[in-house]
């Protein structure tokens, strides 16, 4: 019992240390970016909204 | 080990274990809402309770990965095995910590919803098309649900009731959970703003957890590859040498189907038992005789030597394993003997007893 749950417990973090890793980058590689000719005040700024949680 | 259900059953480690544990929570708060706001401009300028949902956020991340570490940390250095004790506390409180997050999350967003706050959570986002947008709120919700439910069910009552393979199953999930973690901050908290240190704990927590979990796991699975050697007398096993054992402790061998199987050695007499505790899979062998009771490691429960069973008004049970010498081979039959089948030690002869008590000291 102590080596199937072995098992399965390798393959859990098998996957996710590939799968997180390739996620997180698919994630930040597609966040929009901020037109280079966008002005330098903007209402979306961090202090304009508050922010997320 | 309990015969009925209680609650919690308190004692001077527990106490001091949800001491600690608390005085940390207490702390962090105090520090992220009193020195976070001086520290970090992104902290001054947001209101207190978004500070709030902020402080309680990482902290329950902070909880998870400390608590997802205990596991492989106290496999990979018996040093840490204290810190599994009491593990389930530990759990308990991440899920309300994670919980208070959230209800300030409902307060302070979805107050004024002219819809119930639960349905206004998940309704405001439909981003479902968009990876960056994505609403990673449905994965902390996600991940909040499976953190109750694990605490909900952190009881021996539910051990007990579900029986140990299927909670241990179900107890996985925790896992799941912690991926949705992940993936809720980079969504939600990451995405929005640079947070260096949020990012470091969750991309750091990642990696650290991930190299713990595979090292340990590697460590085992060489273990369980690494079966005892086969006698021609099959089918006997050599688990190994009876100068290795100290008195109270047990040497470590591997049946061929990899299951564990533990000898001890207490007052000149070699007992063979299963390696897995029946409470929670704990590696037994690795625990040392206490009171004349095989003692397990992990949450001290405790066994007969003689036939395995748990003394009364217990009712745990592990199987036996005949075992005899060889030499001073310590030969160990794979085959298990039905739970509860009484065999007494097996006397190690008094040269061999003479000859190997000075080669290791007492536990």
């Amino acid at each position: 019992m102590q080596r199937r749950h072995r098992r399965v417990h390798a393959a859990i973090w098998t996957s996710l240390a590939v799968a997180l890793p390739l996620l997180l980058a698919i994630i930040f590689a597609s966040a929009p970016k901020r037109p280079a000719d966008a002005p330098a005040i903007r209402l979306d700024d961090q202090s304009a909204e508050g922010g997320k949680a | 080990m309990s015969a009925s259900y209680k609650p919690v059953i308190w004692n001077r480690t527990k106490i001091i274990y949800d001491g600690v544990l608390l005085a940390g929570i207490v702390i962090y708060i105090l520090i992220f809402l009193n020195l976070g706001p001086m520290l970090s401009p992104a902290l001054r300028d947001v209101d207190p309770p978004i500070q709030r949902m902020r402080a309680f956020g990482s902290l329950a991340l902070l909880m998870l990965t400390i608590v997802l570490a205990i596991g492989p940390l106290a496999r990979i250095d018996t040093r840490f095995m204290p810190l599994l004790y009491n593990r389930r506390h530990f759990g308990v409180l991440t899920a309300i910590i994670a919980a208070t997050h959230a209800q300030y999350v409902l307060g302070w967003y979805f107050s004024f919803s002219p819809t119930p706050q639960l349905t206004a959570l998940f309704t405001s986002n439909t981003s479902f098309t968009s990876i960056a947008g994505f609403p990673f709120e449905l994965f902390g919700a996600f991940a909040l649900a499976v953190l109750v439910v694990l605490a909900v069910t952190s009881h021996d009552f539910w051990l007990s009731f579900l029986t140990p393979p299927l909670w241990k199953a179900i107890h996985m999930s925790v896992y799941f959970a912690y991926a949705a973690v992940i993936l809720h901050v980079a969504l939600g908290a990451l995405l929005d703003r640079r947070d260096l240190v949020l990012g470091f704990l969750s991309f750091g927590g990642l990696a650290l957890l991930c190299v713990l979990h595979l090292v340990a796991g590697r460590r085992e699975s060489a273990s369980d590859n690494a079966a005892s050697a086969t006698t021609p007398d099959k089918p006997w096993i050599v688990v190994g040498d009876v100068s290795e054992i100290a008195e109270g402790r047990a040497i470590i061998g591997a049946a061929p189907g990899g299951e564990r199987i533990a000898v001890f050695r207490v007052k000149g007499g070699l007992s063979a038992v299963s390696n897995v505790c029946s409470h929670q899979n704990g590696p037994l062998g690795e625990g040392k005789v206490v009171l004349g009771f095989i003692t397990c490691p992990w949450h001290g429960y405790q066994y007969r030597l003689e036939d395995g069973c748990s003394p009364p008004p217990f009712r745990e049970r592990i199987r036996k394993y005949r075992v005899r010498l060889q030499g001073s081979a310590v030969l160990v039959d794979p085959e298990p003997l039905p739970l509860g089948t009484r065999l007494d030690p097996v006397a190690i002869p008094a040269e061999l007893r003479a000859s190997t008590a000075g080669n290791l000291g007492k536990a």
